[in-house]
């Protein structure tokens, strides 16, 4: 160990260090040494002194005024770092601002596109709906504006006799409408049902509410030779039509 | 310089007080202005070296790790690399390379020298020469211990020697007039 710090100290590693001259390796060698060695620490303290004693040798009067001078570069200098400092401050706060103010354009801008997409998808089902609905009546126009339009009148049986419905048949369209008028009051429990016979097959046409537009057209499945019927059935409908509850029927 | 009022202005020049700035130059203005000076050889360069290296100091003041380097080692390497790099520009633009004047040496002067360092200018003169010029290239002119010994056209080795003991010499020369100094205080 001994020949090792004697080595380094006949080195001339702690004199370039303590010039400032050594390289970053030479640099971490010498503090390491100085550190851990007593011995190099009192060489290194002893080169300092004797620097100091040196350069002291070669003390010159400073000018007069020169004084003056420094302390105001100094002062100066002071002034600008704390002026770079709140500069520096200030550009933080806006970059701060400006970070909020992205997050906050940002957040709009998502839920304005999300709003959009909303937008966009209500009006495209306006538009299915409004398609629909514009077939709907202008099939209803040719069913009923068509000479070749059969009309038919329904009267209910049984409970139903109060029942008043008009079938419009449009064979050569293969269209055909139902108009039901009147729907007598059934007890609580029960309800209206339509249904179509299509090609062999029932067709559940949906409950009949307590019609509020007593003039609305509902759209039958067209078949040759269809049947239609109007049911009793329990409340909320049925899964297949209950044959003697059959107040209505219409070949068409 | 006591080591209370180093350990004042340091405390002064970690809390960035311009009176750290007054203090420095109080007690070590002088030394530095002749560091400056004996690196440039021009009193107006040595000025403006000496107000760039306080700036410098100033601007490091928080950067300053006193168990690296004394308070003066650290203003002496600011000081001098400062005058190094102040007389490579102008030697730059001169398109001049820089040449050691070994006549330096002897060309001192006393105009500039305050009279209570007329001791330590007489332990300069006690300083043999062969040793004096090697710290002086070493020290003021920022030669490498190579281009010292080319310079100077001395052996490497020698180069080396010579900065050890003439370093040594140093501490012991002054070591013995501190002494006498203080013998002579004792008696009076």
């Amino acid at each position: 160990m001994k020949e090792k710090v004697q080595r380094f100290l006949d080195s001339d590693i702690l004199e370039k260090y303590l010039l400032d001259e050594t390289s970053k390796d030479e640099t971490l060698q010498a503090e390491r040494y100085i550190t851990m060695y007593p011995e190099v620490r009192d060489t290194y303290n002893q080169l300092q002194d004797n620097l100091e004693t040196f350069a002291k040798m070669y003390a010159r009067k400073t000018p007069e005024g020169l004084k003056e001078i420094i302390l105001h570069s100094a002062k100066k200098e002071k002034a600008v770092s704390r002026k770079f400092f709140s500069y520096g401050i200030a550009a933080s706060v806006a970059i701060l601002i400006l970070a909020g103010a992205s997050y906050f354009f940002w957040n709009q801008n998502q839920n304005l596109q999300m709003e959009n997409t909303l937008v966009t998808n209500q009006i495209k089902y306006l538009e299915e709906n409004m398609k629909n609905q514009l077939e709907d009546v202008r099939n209803q126009f040719i069913v009923l504006n068509n000479p070749a339009t059969k009309r038919y009148r329904l009267n209910g049986k049984k409970e139903g006799k109060e029942l008043k419905a008009v079938a419009y048949i449009n064979p050569v369209k293969k269209l055909s409408y139902i108009n039901v008028s009147n729907v007598p009051e059934l007890p609580e429990n029960k309800c209206f049902q339509m249904w179509a016979e299509v090609n062999g097959e029932l067709v559940n046409l949906g409950v009949i509410k307590q019609f509020e537009d007593k003039d609305k057209l509902l759209a039958l499945p067209y078949a040759d030779n269809a049947i239609g019927y109007i049911t009793i059935e329990p409340e909320g409908g049925n899964t297949s039509p209950t044959v003697k509850n059959i107040v209505a029927n219409i070949n068409y | 310089m006591s080591t209370l009022i180093e350990r004042h202005i340091v405390s002064l020049l970690a809390e960035k007080d311009d009176k750290a700035i007054s203090l420095l130059y109080d007690n070590y203005g002088d030394t530095l202005f002749g560091v400056a000076y004996k690196v440039v050889k021009d009193e107006d360069l040595a000025q403006d070296v000496l107000q760039e290296s306080f700036v410098k100091i100033w601007k490091k003041a928080d950067s300053y790790d006193a168990s690296k380097a004394k308070l003066f080692t650290w203003l002496f390497r600011i000081t001098r690399n400062t005058a190094i790099d102040k007389l490579r520009s102008i030697n730059n633009k001169a398109d001049k390379e820089v040449q050691i004047d070994v006549s330096d040496v002897y060309n001192l002067g006393v105009s500039g020298i305050r009279p209570e360092f007329m001791d330590v200018q007489e332990n300069l003169d006690k300083i043999e020469d062969k040793y004096r010029i090697v710290l002086e290239a070493l020290f003021f002119q920022g030669m490498t211990q190579q281009e010292a010994s080319d310079e100077l056209e001395i052996p490497l080795g020698t180069i080396k020697s010579r900065l050890k003991i003439g370093l040594r010499e140093l501490g012991k020369i002054y070591g013995t007039s501190m002494a006498l100094l203080l013998l002579i205080n004792l008696l009076s």
